[in-house]
């Protein structure tokens, strides 16, 4: 028995000792330094996840071949692990010199402080998209910089779309709505339009519908999603759902196959999409920008790419990002693994302006915007992907579960 | 040499434990030694993180504390009341205890029925049943997950194939928020009943037949030899299955993961899943918070089956 005290008043020495320590008010520096001038040399580790860590290190040989001195190592990471295996390097300070960064993950690493501030004698914040930048800037500092990028737009099968009498698509929510109605009366299709109707990343296709109607989700540091606009936004959505226009519990894997049979007469995706509905044998098909609301504006993703302060090789690892942002770097890059460019100047190129469904991509991503960066996003967006979920297949009333959408979200605050 | 060291110094235990002399602090070492690589590592890697999660659960540690995982602030018990507050972990824990209530008596009835089957001999190729039950408990739950997708599809799958053969048009099993728990606890028996029904199998094999004899000739029936023969001779392994089963099925983790992702509309997110998704959103001490939670249930069940179940050695 006095054993168990003992033990008792060990933990809660320890836990009086842990709790003196408090946190510090003072953040450590972010102000960024520059890069020296001059080729770069030494080894540069880089991890990257899925297709681009697979193809990265041959790529990495044209940096090579301008910097002989330099060597670049590529690990290649599975999304899966990605998140867990960056963290457990940043609490063991054994990170790479550079790491692929998912958008979303963004905020929550640069808060950690392991991420050095991007040096601006090296890129130019004009050169990028502008809602690709955004995703790099935490707290008012840039981390890293866009690497790809992607964007959402509408699919729609051109020789139904012409039936319905829409042959140019849908250029306004009513004409969205119109031609749903119409592919599914007039061309035959047993869904109008997919839109995903809840479970993870599901904000992702609600969020350009909000944008699209002036929302916004977050404002001067406080989430803001219990407004008019988003409301609206939510129950035109909504509205595809109620009207059966919308599939509710589409199976994996048969939105591509059914889209190409006609079942599905559009859908809401980003540009990987062209080679999977290409591979099925589709072939009358086009794509819209996001119709529009207030505005037409859609959701940009992709990944940045950064530099660690416990960076061995900082200066390199820069010159190999500064590299890597070169427009003819993209256009290549875009040839070897159909990764948009996330410089803009990189879309004049014949490769990416001869092709018409890119053309839409690439005019849209000029205003396309991305959640705030901030380290709670995965959490408060997986707290709207439930109340999404709930308004479209539960019949939720839109503006009550935004009300709890916005409580859960000011309970977990920003994280900044 | 040290074992006979040890050996010898047991054989003149009693003059020795008066004072502790050199030859006790040897026999101590020596001890000691043999025993050091066990508890180093379970030191390590068993009691470390376990004192350390629970210093997490009272501070507000998040995934942005990494680089300095001491400058975080104490909490108290904030997490514990904030956890009770959250209306997605109190579902989880609603969803969890439904599992529980239902999915360990179904797997106990159904193991101890095969185990039961195959024990009267009714039934002829008994090895092969005996492997054909005990089949899911090895087989990956991936395998397990793609099979049952298909069987349960509302469209193609066998099972709605099945009733609608008999006229009845099944639901979406795994896509309804009415039936997605219920068809996690029905595959989750399946899954499981198998090792029980080894276990089971192997304490009916040691009841003696004597006792039937005895109960025959009394003019007890196969019912009422089952009752009060087989039953209360079972208690133990009956005992160790509903522990067992209990800590496992609290724990519910994998079958939403590989199956429904805890959806549709959080009908079948577990106390697990929760704490998986919350470690993954960064805030570790809040998932801390709710593992301890989870511990603490699982001792509560493990106390109430040992005083319902328990040895009763007084009666």
């Amino acid at each position: 028995m006095r054993q168990r005290f003992v033990a008792v008043a060990a933990v809660a020495a320890l836990v009086i000792g842990a709790a003196g320590c408090g946190r510090g008010s003072g953040s450590e520096s972010s102000t960024a330094k520059a890069v020296g001038s001059g080729k770069a040399s030494g080894e540069i580790t880089v991890w990257a996840m899925g297709t681009e860590g697979e193809k990265l290190a041959a790529f990495a040989k044209g940096f090579t071949a301008e910097n002989p001195d330099a060597k670049v190592t590529v690990t290649a990471v599975p999304w899966d692990a990605a998140h867990q295996k960056i963290a457990s390097a940043i609490a063991a300070k054994q990170t790479p010199d550079v790491s692929m960064i998912g958008t979303t993950l963004q905020g929550e690493f640069a808060k950690t402080g392991a991420l050095d501030p991007t040096p601006p004698d090296l890129f130019q914040k004009s050169a990028f998209f502008p809602g690709a930048w955004d995703t790099t800037v935490v707290d008012g500092t840039s981390y890293g910089v866009p690497w790809y990028v992607e964007t959402r737009g509408i699919y729609y099968r051109t020789d139904l779309a012409v039936k319905a009498g829409f042959p140019s698509g849908p250029k306004t929510w009513a004409d969205l709505t119109a031609m749903a109605k119409a592919l599914q009366t007039k061309a035959g299709a047993q869904w109008g339009l997919n839109i995903q109707p809840g479970k993870t990343g599901s904000w992702q296709s609600l969020l350009p519908f909000a944008w699209s109607n002036g929302a916004e989700i977050a404002k001067d540091g406080k989430w803001t999603f219990d407004t008019p606009e988003m409301t609206e936004a939510l129950a035109y959505y909504q509205s595809f759902f109620t009207q059966k226009l919308a599939p509710p519990d589409l199976a994996q894997g048969a939105l591509e196959p059914d889209f190409v049979k006609g079942r599905i007469g559009s859908f809401m995706s980003g540009p990987w999409e062209v080679g999977i509905v290409s591979d099925q044998g589709g072939k009358d098909f086009a794509v819209a920008p996001m119709p529009t609301g207030k505005s037409s504006t859609s959701f940009i993703g992709g990944s940045n790419i950064a530099v660690f302060k416990d960076a061995r090789n900082r200066d390199a690892a820069w010159k190999f990002l500064a590299w890597l942002s070169k427009p003819d770097v993209q256009v290549k890059w875009y040839r070897t693994v159909s990764d948009l460019p996330a410089v803009q100047s990189a879309w004049t190129d014949p490769a990416l302006s001869g092709d018409k469904i890119l053309q839409v991509f690439g005019e849209q991503l000029k205003s396309a915007k991305a959640p705030p960066p901030y380290p709670t996003w995965e959490q408060v967006s997986a707290a709207l992907d439930t109340e999404v979920e709930k308004v479209c297949i539960g019949g939720e009333d839109p503006a009550a579960a935004l009300k709890k959408v916005q409580q859960q979200a000011d309970a977990i605050g920003t994280g900044l | 040499m040290a074992v006979q060291e040890v050996v010898r110094a047991g054989a003149h235990r009693a003059p020795a434990a008066a004072r502790p002399g050199p030859r006790t602090w040897r026999r101590a070492l020596t001890g000691w030694s043999f025993a050091a690589p066990f508890t180093a590592l379970f030191l390590v890697f068993a009691l470390l993180p376990v004192v350390a999660s629970l210093l997490m659960s009272v501070t507000d540690m998040r995934s942005t504390d990494l680089r300095h995982p001491f400058a975080v602030t104490f909490v108290g018990l904030d997490n514990y009341t904030r956890l009770f507050a959250d209306a997605l972990f109190r579902r989880a824990a609603v969803n969890t205890a439904i599992f529980v209530v239902v999915g360990v008596p179904l797997t106990i009835v159904a193991a101890l029925a095969a185990a039961n089957a195959l024990n009267s001999g009714l039934i002829r190729l008994r090895g092969l049943f005996r492997v054909g039950f005990y089949l899911p408990v090895v087989t990956s739950i991936v395998a397990i997950a793609v099979v049952w997708r298909f069987l349960l599809d509302p469209d193609a799958g066998l099972v709605n194939n099945l009733l609608a053969q008999v006229g009845l048009h099944g639901p979406a099993w795994l896509q309804d928020p009415h039936t997605s728990l219920g068809s996690i606890v029905v595959m989750a028996t399946w899954r499981n009943f198998g090792s029980l029904m080894v276990i089971f199998l192997a304490a009916l094999q040691g009841i003696p037949v004597d006792l039937y004899e005895a109960a025959t000739l009394d003019g007890a029936g196969r019912w009422q030899q089952f009752r009060r023969v087989t039953l209360p001779l079972m208690r133990p392994a009956l005992l160790f299955g509903a522990v067992i089963t209990g800590i496992g099925y609290l724990q519910l983790f994998e079958e939403p993961l590989v199956m429904t992702q805890g959806g549709p509309l959080s009908s079948t997110l577990s106390v697990s899943y929760h704490i998986y998704n919350q470690f993954g959103f960064g805030n570790y001490g809040y998932a801390s918070a709710a593992a301890y939670v989870l511990f603490i249930a699982i001792v509560a069940l493990s106390a109430l089956q040992f005083r319902l179940l328990g040895a009763r050695d007084a009666d």
